[in-house]
């Protein structure tokens, strides 16, 4: 299997493109970082009904109180 | 093909992919979890000082790699038993009693005491154990100190869990690669298991490949949760991992599926291997495996043509007597299939061109060679320690401009048996003071029992944890560690990948915790040698490591959550491969040089003993629990409040056992107490044990080091010859004789909240 040089030459620009992309979203300040993470979150975006990442538990933690953790750090409930 | 996943739709709870409105008093950081190894990115929200929720990255790139270790991780560290200030022993080792003093007592004591061991007995006399979580990194500042005192005695537990693979990767194509999940089109799982709340971002990649089409091919004795999705599933023998990969290159190879091209111009030793090959035709693999052969040579076609393709990590092939053989024939197959640094593959990455490694924070060219080759365990099992890499060192810095990159921290380690060996009194000389950071060693490595012996031998321990762990129960002093949610940390994926990643600091960490870097400034400035950590907080050294960006630490946390480098692809067409050829081995020079078999080979099971005639693979690990942690936390208990181990109903009905039964699982070295989960998914004769169990709430000190005598693995981990890699000298966990014996006491009741109260 021989790469040509025409696939090399895509497959760079598009990991360049990818990153910059990437870089971007990450940063998400200007309108262009937003539009970037607007594409990737196109890009990454699940049907519901084939969501696999969807859990109960992560999506309906509550957190914790933060005087009920300082209660629970000095031995005052469980 | 795959399995749908199951779906209700009431599960679906928020809303994703729109910005989260911020909540009246709350402040968010952008952090790491490093609960477990995977380091996903999350959010932490603050409120009133302290951190009350954990949850998935606002990047999209990051959404959902969170679970449930993760979002408890609050509590988990404001638990009351958390360790605060340093604790010293009293009375004697083990004794379970303690006082509290103060850093600077501990450290000028512990300065004092390491200098005298030195003195007397040499600077290898030191080591230390110590792994990348709980506590965290310790940013190569460990190594650092030790180097420039002399000692090369650093052990880990990436010695039997990725680290190892880095290194015996390095000797097919110089590089331990990390998989393209994002383009590949086929992706095989040893063994390896990620789900929803394990290896979380790597079941989200696996299932996201799979949605947009590409192939999933697992070996596993049990139908594992991938199993049941996976388009072909090779239910293999345990420990058989290495004979099936030589099935799948025997029909790769007769049919010439294989990258000739590739093949031809970029490796070495071709004809050697086939003829090796040529040696496991599919009816001795299948009788080896234990697999149809007509399974297997699909599966060898499905990985063969379908790609590029990917053999993530497994943990599975690092812990086993054919190690080295796997994880090569691992990269063998990466590499003849053409898969190696293209897209989809398996991508070389090197180290961000912009940012100081900890590889360099380390200087190994500090230790002489002469206290190099004094690195136990390197002259029967060299592979990952100083000798067995030292080949290495050119190559290394021709294609990846370092001398001693060192790959998740595994690439210049001390052999952890040899290393007890010699706490033991048992080795080429004396250990005498050891120290370990996170990583409750005793119940971390193989053969418990020499360990326990090991610390008992030692003149000074001292340990940095976050809890009286089994380990630290030993230790003369126990010194307060900080947690993820209370430290900035700059991740670089353990010097597998050149993507680095900062983490904010989210709280103050409680009474006097401080992190491995304080930790270790402490100790350098102890062993009067403070010039060896000069800067004067984390941030500071993370701003030296970041010069050359032209950022600071908090800068660049403060703009991003990722920073990137673009990837090149074949940069082998350029530089050569990282090895003394300079193109890949299927032969290994190095491997032939240190006098072992260049090819890989493998060696079968030694002959049956009717007195074990049960196999046992122990690291099943529980979903609540990371290694030997958590287990502490009440909501991570009550999902699993007991050790359980697995076995068909087929193995249940010949030994007469019951679910939920209590039992003893023995083998030669130790025995442990365990109940019976029976599985419709456990091949026969196979036992699953759990890893890392004891019960904080249970008695400390020698006696029964709360549980863990009672209950760890690592009691059931055999080291003798047997039953280790012959390159590495790491343990074979997958597969060794046990069997089963009924208790005739009461089953105890399953924990309840009040039981998880720490016995004081």
């Amino acid at each position: 299997m021989s790469v040509t040089d025409k696939q090399r030459k895509k497959e760079n620009r598009g990991a360049a493109l990818q990153t910059w992309i990437a870089r971007r979203s990450s940063r998400n300040r200007t309108l262009i970082d937003r539009i970037c993470r607007r594409l990737i979150e196109k890009a990454v975006a699940t049907d519901p009904e084939r969501d696999f990442m969807r859990d109960p538990l992560i999506d309906n933690d509550p957190g914790f109180d933060p005087d009920e953790l300082d209660r629970f750090q000095r031995g005052e409930s469980v | 093909m795959p399995a749908p996943v199951p779906f209700d739709p009431e599960d679906v709870a928020a809303a994703k992919g729109k910005p989260r409105a911020a909540k009246p008093g709350i402040v968010t950081r952008k952090t790491i979890c490093q609960t477990c190894d995977i380091a996903c990115s999350v959010v932490s929200e603050v409120k009133n000082g302290r951190v009350v929720k954990v949850r998935s990255s606002d990047n999209p790139l990051f959404r959902d790699h969170i679970c449930m270790k993760g979002i408890v991780a609050p509590k988990g560290y404001a638990n009351p038993n958390r360790i605060t200030r340093p604790l010293k022993r009293v009375g004697a080792r083990g004794s379970g009693n303690w006082e509290e003093v103060s850093w600077d007592e501990a450290m000028s004591d512990i300065g004092v005491r390491l200098k005298a061991i030195i003195a007397e007995h040499g600077p290898e006399a030191w080591a230390v154990s110590t792994s990348q979580w709980n506590t965290g990194t310790d940013h190569g500042l460990g190594r650092r100190i030790m180097n420039h005192i002399g000692s090369p005695n650093w052990i880990s537990g990436v010695a039997l869990c990725a680290g190892n693979t880095a290194a015996v990767n390095r000797f097919t194509y110089g590089w331990f690669p990390l998989g393209d999940f994002g383009s590949t089109n086929c992706i095989v799982l040893m063994g390896h298991n990620p789900r929803r709340h394990s290896w979380t971002p790597i079941y989200s990649a696996v299932r996201k490949a799979q949605a947009r089409g590409a192939k999933l091919i697992v070996m596993d004795p049990r139908k594992s949760s991938n199993a049941e999705r996976a388009d072909i599933w090779l239910p293999l023998k345990a420990g058989s991992d290495t004979a099936m990969m030589f099935g799948w290159l025997k029909v790769i190879f007769d049919e010439e599926l294989y990258d000739k091209d590739f093949v031809e111009t970029w490796t070495v030793g071709f004809d050697e291997l086939k003829a090796r090959v040529d040696e496991f035709p599919l009816d001795r693999v299948a009788e080896l495996t234990g697999c149809d052969p007509d399974m297997i040579a699909a599966a060898a076609r499905m990985y063969a043509t379908s790609g590029p393709a990917t053999i993530p990590w497994t943990p599975i092939t690092d812990m086993q007597r054919n190690s080295t053989s796997g994880i090569r024939l691992q990269s063998i197959l990466r590499a003849v299939c053409g898969y190696i640094d293209v897209p989809g593959g398996e991508l070389l990455q090197g180290f961000h061109p912009d940012i100081i490694p900890e590889s360099e924070i380390e200087m190994h060219h500090v230790l002489s060679e002469a206290q190099k080759m004094k690195q136990l365990g390197n002259q029967d099992h060299p592979a990952f320690t100083y000798r067995g890499q030292a080949a290495f060192r050119e190559p290394m810095k021709r294609v990846w401009g370092y001398d001693y990159p060192n790959q998740v921290t595994g690439c210049y380690m001390a052999n952890p048996s040899a290393t007890f060996r010699a706490m033991a009194g048992k080795g080429p000389y004396p250990v005498k003071a050891f120290f370990f950071l996170g990583n409750n060693p005793m119940m971390s490595y193989a053969n418990m029992p020499m360990i326990i012996d090991g610390m008992m031998n030692q003149h000074l321990i001292v340990a940095h944890e976050h809890f009286m762990t089994p380990s630290a129960q030993l230790a003369d002093y126990v010194l307060p560690g900080d947690s993820w949610l209370e430290r900035p940390w700059l991740s670089d994926g353990f010097g597998w990948m050149s993507t680095y990643r900062p983490s904010e600091q989210a709280m103050e960490p409680p009474g006097e915790a401080k992190s491995t870097f304080e930790f270790w400034k402490h100790i350098a400035a102890a062993l009067d040698r403070a010039d060896l950590v000069p800067w004067e907080n984390l941030e500071a050294f993370y701003d030296y490591r970041l010069a050359a960006t032209g950022q600071t630490f908090r800068q660049l946390s403060t703009e991003t959550d990722v920073y990137l480098t673009v990837p090149k692809y074949r940069k082998y067409e350029t530089t050569g491969f990282a090895t003394p050829s300079g193109k890949v081995e299927l032969k290994s020079s190095v491997l032939e040089s240190l006098g072992f078999d260049p090819l890989p080979y493998f060696r079968e099971d030694p002959p049956e003993d009717p007195d074990y005639p049960l196999k046992l693979f122990t690291g099943v690990r529980e979903d609540g629990f990371f290694q030997t942690g958590h287990r502490h936390i009440s909501e991570m208990r009550e999902r699993h409040p007991e050790p359980v181990a697995f076995v068909s109903p087929g193995t249940a009905k010949r030994f007469h056992l019951e679910e939920d039964e209590w039992v003893a699982v023995e083998n030669e070295l130790g025995s442990i107490s365990i109940m019976i989960s029976i599985r419709d998914t456990m091949p026969d004769g196979l036992v699953r044990v759990p890893h890392g169990w004891w019960k904080p709430e249970m008695p400390q000190g020698i006696e029964g080091l709360s549980g863990a005598r009672k209950y760890a693995d690592a009691q059931l981990c055999r080291d003798d010859e047997d039953y280790l890699d012959r390159e590495q000298g790491i343990p074979h966990l997958k597969g060794v004789p046990c069997r089963i014996r009924k208790l005739v006491e009461t089953a105890p009741a399953r924990a309840d909240e009040s039981a998880l109260e720490v016995a004081k």
